[in-house]
């Protein structure tokens, strides 16, 4: 495949951001070194060597910019600094610092490459690295696409290591020793003689230096580390299990004010008109503000969140009506009319042998399957604490886009981008729902009517389900062909509207054309081997503005391409997983799947009367992932009893959080294959809190073992890829012990789980 | 309509009484077709998911219903009331359903009243329970407290977890008729004679 | 009114409506209890009210007992002086965004306040009705088991 190329003509989606960017500001910007943003305000004595590490006589702070979302990203960043830096990670002060577009994230945009993971040539991974060029271009600090691991994985060990090296290279001239006589550890210089010199006492003279130049090949192997790669405690452990850490939601600074909103439950819709009398006298209550920014809506500021919510609830508006169908059963038409339909075709990325002479030759086995739109509903919901001053703007939030925030604030304000600081906080979970920033535009609009007060403004639940921009509902069409007991043809049609393009546009202002690679995402791109082989995307019309949910693409397409496969193979009388083995094209992603088979002892799908297992599998994020998941049939309903989940994840950096994202993963694919959907009623979801959008509760969580492979040659992140195998090893396994195949998802509409 | 709530009393707080509520003033008369007439709206009553979800059998797992879980099912989260009914064999019902004379209103929370939430007693078993078996249990004094007539109009008037059923909150659809209609309804169908659909209809049913 | 906040009185002037998680969160910056629905779905506001969970969104204070004894998270236990079901959540590393853990760890710890040995059904039973979105169930039921053994023998 000619790489390069083959991306501006396709002019893939962020493929085509790349391009349009490189033509704009020219190589010179791409290639430009982005001043280390930890030099402005040092103080003296304290010295930055890069923009990951500072020291002052007073201690080490290690910046971590990827933000901690519940996955562990500030503990994987603070480890991988350590390890080089040779401190204990839990003796310094961890920090997202200042978002700055040295932070732009040089992987997260890898995936929008056309070339599948399993394809490691070199131009392929020419074009994932031609990636990183947008990404600095567009300042695109963002945390998400399970890339943190895989972009920090070199940087943060090389900004280690350069400010290890520039210390000792301090202690050298203070000693009058060559710096390749010194050692370090836990935080201090040993001289040959054992004279010991602490990095903070260190740090006044290593300011006056040039940092030391350190390449990626002087880097420790794996064979040295001490933290990497060993059960480590995570450094925000301590806090989550005390009450003591600080999410955005519990911020508290002197004078602030809490605020709640009611806006137009339609995305998007105006708002009319509306009648605050009742809320206005209310206790507590200090402010009626009409909000315009993010989706209209009209919000109180009072004294305390309750007050504030309970006077929102007071207000009567009159809604304008949005841009899209109101109910679900128009937006699933709308997929029904865009499918298979010459006009909405977007792309064909998987098109092997000839499918339509072999679909004509036979009668193709045919099925349609549907997974709904779904809300993101952290735990935490959306809030923001922000504070307008005279010429400086200060927003204090746990998001994923801080550059973005800021500059739309900066807007919003009419002030500088430079104006205004933003202040990362520790996030009680986001799966992407914190890729947004409505609720930010809202909190600054509201906090401009209360200049120089902090105003925290928290949506309720209900205010968090009905604006979320959801998971794209996604429609599939296949046909499969069988022969011989093989699958020897596959073809799949997918359909939903387009996600990237439209997040790209909302958040940055960016136009950008070409296919969404997100509609086949999980199902074009898996290393199987298949005779006749094809994936289509069809982009049906916008609906609902639509957003990344944990896995994107692949959480849809995930199920898609692994039940009807475990469909196909029925047909063809052959075994799940032996099948699975035969048709799989790449090394690591087979012997993901012949672990998961030993881990749960598979000797076929059939377990006894009223018992099954299922079989899941999905490359994703660039991570072979398997699962295994038994089932028994009981009085009181389906009953999950087992799950077994092997992936290759490269390199296992933090073994005891990487097991954790692993099941964490499966459970959250359970939660939503098994109990929840939003469907859309008058514009609004029809469902706006936990009673209705059950997710998984522990009684219904199997007994999990997780095993983790280290095969595949480069490092990966594993936030996500357990997830997209969860859905279809329960439909299979379902299918193994009842007999009935569930092709739609939510599967509490069709069957009952004890 | 809990006739049986007294047995978990004892298990539990006493209710707040709240007396007065309605006027208890039987009917002179009434033949057996004005108390099945009446019966029969006592059923709409008792078997209305306002009442019925909490009169669940031995399982002692309330039920959800209403439009936002498709079908009636069992309520969410696991929840058992166990043998004690008031969740003291593993989550306590009062965990979530606090007691408190506040009522809460915010569609889809745990109801409250100024009383321990918990489910009837298990003899009172409604859900799912046709017509005439919730008939016979309720005229049944073995089976309903050992009440008369005027004992379980009075119960109407003290329980106020039942008082809850007509006055739900939230976006609940409440038991059918009033509360006041219903216990006039228990006093024509005592006064009739506790009569069920399905008893034998005797030759001379007057004098 | 008055109550006692771990081990601390504290004078309230507030709507008696107000539910006790908002007096305690924005009037008394005791933030260890968190919002997460309102509605009694997700238990991630739970504290002991004299001794028992409860539900901290659910209850108004204006139904609660003068003096009413209140334990949070921050009550129960704090870095350096750690309550046993903390201990064996730190150990098991159960927490992943960590929002909804106070509200396990009040559950839990009174879960062995009643039931120094629970079984596999208890913990499922007393522990469903707290949610967590990241998945940290099976750390949970294993955290639950370590603190039950570690109260058993202290």
């Amino acid at each position: 495949m000619g790489a390069v190329k083959t991306i501006a003509r396709r002019s893939f989606l962020i493929g085509s951001a790349a391009i349009m960017g490189g033509v704009a500001f020219g190589t010179y910007m791409a290639a430009r070194p982005i001043a280390n943003p930890l030099e402005d305000g040092l103080a003296e004595g304290e010295a930055a060597f890069n923009p990951y590490v500072k020291i002052s006589s007073d201690g080490i702070t290690l910046i971590t910019p990827r933000a901690d979302k519940g996955q562990g990203s500030y503990s994987i960043q603070a480890h991988l600094i350590a390890e080089e830096l040779d401190i204990d990670p839990n003796s310094a002060t961890i920090t997202p610092g200042a978002p700055g577009p040295a932070y732009y994230n040089g992987a997260v945009l890898s995936e929008g490459v056309p070339i599948p993971a399993y394809v490691e040539t070199q131009v392929a991974e020419t074009a994932r690295a031609f990636m990183a060029v947008p990404a600095k271009l567009f300042e695109m600090q963002m945390t998400g696409g399970s890339s943190t691991v895989p972009d920090m994985f070199v940087k943060l060990r090389l900004a280690g290591a350069v400010a290890r090296e520039t210390l000792k290279e301090a202690a050298a001239r203070q000693l009058g020793v060559s710096r390749s006589e010194l050692t370090t550890r836990d935080g201090i210089v040993v001289a040959p003689d054992g004279q010991e010199l602490a990095y903070t006492a260190l740090a006044a003279e290593a300011a006056k230096l040039e940092p030391v130049v350190m390449q990626e090949a002087d880097l420790r192997p794996a064979s040295e580390w001490r933290i990497l790669g060993k059960p480590f405690q995570r450094t925000d452990i301590v806090a989550k299990s005390t009450g003591t850490e600080v999410y955005g939601i519990d911020l508290q600074l002197e004078g602030m004010r809490y605020a709640a909103i009611c806006a137009n439950p339609g995305i998007g819709g105006a708002l009319e008109s509306y009648d605050a009398s009742a809320a206005e006298g209310m206790r507590g209550v200090e402010k009626i503000v009409e909000v315009k920014a993010g989706n209209a809506g009209v919000a109180v500021i009072a004294t305390n969140s309750w007050y504030a919510f309970r006077a929102v609830e007071a207000i009567e508006c009159v809604w304008g009506t949005p841009d899209y169908p109101g109910n679900s059963s128009e937006h699933w038409e709308a997929l029904e009319a865009s499918i298979d339909s010459e006009a909405h075709f977007d792309h064909r990325q998987r098109n092997e042998g000839d499918v339509e002479v072999s679909l004509a030759s036979a009668t193709p086995f045919e099925a349609e399957y549907r997974a709904p739109y779904l809300a993101h509903a952290p735990m935490e919901p959306m809030n923001a604490v922000v504070q307008i001053g005279e010429d400086r703007i200060d927003i204090w939030t746990g998001t994923q886009i801080p550059l973005f925030i800021r500059n739309r604030a900066a807007a919003i304000a009419g002030m500088d981008n430079d104006a205004v600081h933003v202040h990362v906080l520790p996030m009680g979970g986001s799966f992407g729902h914190r890729l947004e920033m409505t609720h930010i535009e809202q909190a600054v609009e509201i906090a401009m009517a209360m200049p120089g007060t902090p105003v925290k403004l928290t949506w309720s639940r209900e205010e968090d389900m009905s604006h979320d921009y959801p998971r794209p509902a996604a429609l599939m069409r296949g046909r499969g062909v069988v022969a011989d007991g093989k699958v020897d043809t596959f073809d799949i049609s997918v359909c939903q509207q387009g996600l990237a393009g439209p997040w790209m546009g909302r958040l940055t202002g960016l136009t950008l054309g070409g296919p969404d690679a997100t509609i086949t995402t999980g199902s074009w791109d898996q290393p199987f081997g298949i005779p006749n082989y094809r994936v289509t995307g069809y982009r049906a019309p916008d609906l609902v503005p639509v957003s990344s949910w944990r896995s994107v693409g692949a959480s849809t397409n995930g199920f898609f391409h692994d039940t009807f496969l475990d469909e196909l193979i029925h047909e063809a009388g052959a075994d799940p997983l032996e099948e699975r083995i035969r048709l799989c094209i790449h090394d690591e992603s087979r012997k993901v799947l012949e672990a998961v088979g030993e881990l749960s002892g598979w000797d076929g799908a059939d377990m006894g009367e009223g018992r099954g297992r299922g079989v899941g599998f999905c490359m994703s994020f660039g991570v072979p992932c398997a699962e295994v998941i038994e089932v028994t049939q009981t009085e009181a309903g389906l009953r999950l009893d087992k799950a077994y989940v092997v992936a290759d994840v490269g390199q296992a950096l933090d073994p005891v959080n990487l097991e954790a994202q692993l099941y964490g993963g499966l459970i959250f694919g359970l939660a939503h294959a098994i109990n929840s959907e939003l469907t859309y009623e008058n514009y609004r979801p029809a469902q706006v809190n936990y009673h209705a959008y059950e997710g998984l509760r522990l009684y219904q969580t199997p007994q999990i073992e997780v095993k983790v492979l280290e095969n595949a040659g480069r490092v990966r992140g594993v936030g996500e890829p357990s997830l997209p195998p969860a859905a279809p090893a329960l439909g299979n396994a379902i299918f193994a012990a009842t007999g009935q195949r569930i092709r739609e998802m939510p599967f509490n509409k069709f069957i009952d789980f004890a | 309509m809990k006739v049986l709530t007294v047995l978990a009393l004892s298990l539990a707080t006493p209710a707040l009484a709240a007396e007065g509520k309605v006027e208890i003033n039987p009917p002179e008369a009434a033949t057996r077709d004005e108390g099945l007439a009446a019966f029969a709206r006592i059923y709409e009553v008792a078997s209305h998911p306002r009442c019925s979800n909490c009169h669940v059998g031995d399982d002692h797992r309330p039920m959800w219903s209403g439009p936002s879980y498709g079908k009636t099912r069992p309520h969410g989260m696991n929840i058992n009331g166990g043998e004690s009914r008031i969740g003291a064999e593993t989550l306590l019902c009062s965990t979530c359903h606090v007691t408190s004379g506040i009522p809460n209103n915010a569609p889809h929370a745990a109801p409250q009243v100024a009383a321990d939430w918990q489910l009837a007693p298990v003899e009172a078993a409604w859900f799912g329970k046709d017509a005439d078996h919730i008939c016979q249990q309720l005229r049944d004094p073995e089976q309903n407290g050992g009440r008369d007539m005027l004992e379980l109009a009075a119960h109407l008037d003290h329980d106020v977890i039942l008082h809850w059923a007509w006055s739900p909150g939230g976006t609940r659809e409440p038991a059918p008729y009033s509360l006041q209609e219903h216990v006039n309804d228990i006093l024509i169908w005592g006064v009739a004679g506790f009569p069920c659909a399905a008893d034998p209809v005797e030759e001379s049913s007057n004098d | 009114m008055k109550l006692r906040v771990n081990g601390q009185d504290m004078q309230l002037d507030v709507d008696p409506e107000m539910p006790l998680l908002w007096a305690l969160r924005d009037e008394l910056g005791v933030t260890g209890p968190k919002y997460g629905c309102g509605i009694a779905q997700c238990g991630a506001c739970t504290v002991h009210v004299d001794g028992l969970a409860v539900r901290s969104c659910q209850m108004n204070v204006g139904s609660m007992e003068d003096g009413a004894d209140v334990t949070t998270i921050e009550g129960l236990g704090q870095p350096g002086a750690l309550h046993a079901v903390q201990e064996a959540w730190i150990e098991h590393q159960v927490a992943q965004c960590g929002y909804c853990q106070s509200g396990q760890i009040m559950q839990a710890a009174n879960l062995l306040d009643l039931n120094d040995d629970p079984d596999d059904a208890t913990i499922d039973a007393v522990m469903s009705a707290n949610l967590c979105r990241c998945g940290t169930y099976p750390r949970i039921r294993a955290a639950i088991k370590t603190a039950a053994q570690k109260l058993r023998e202290a």
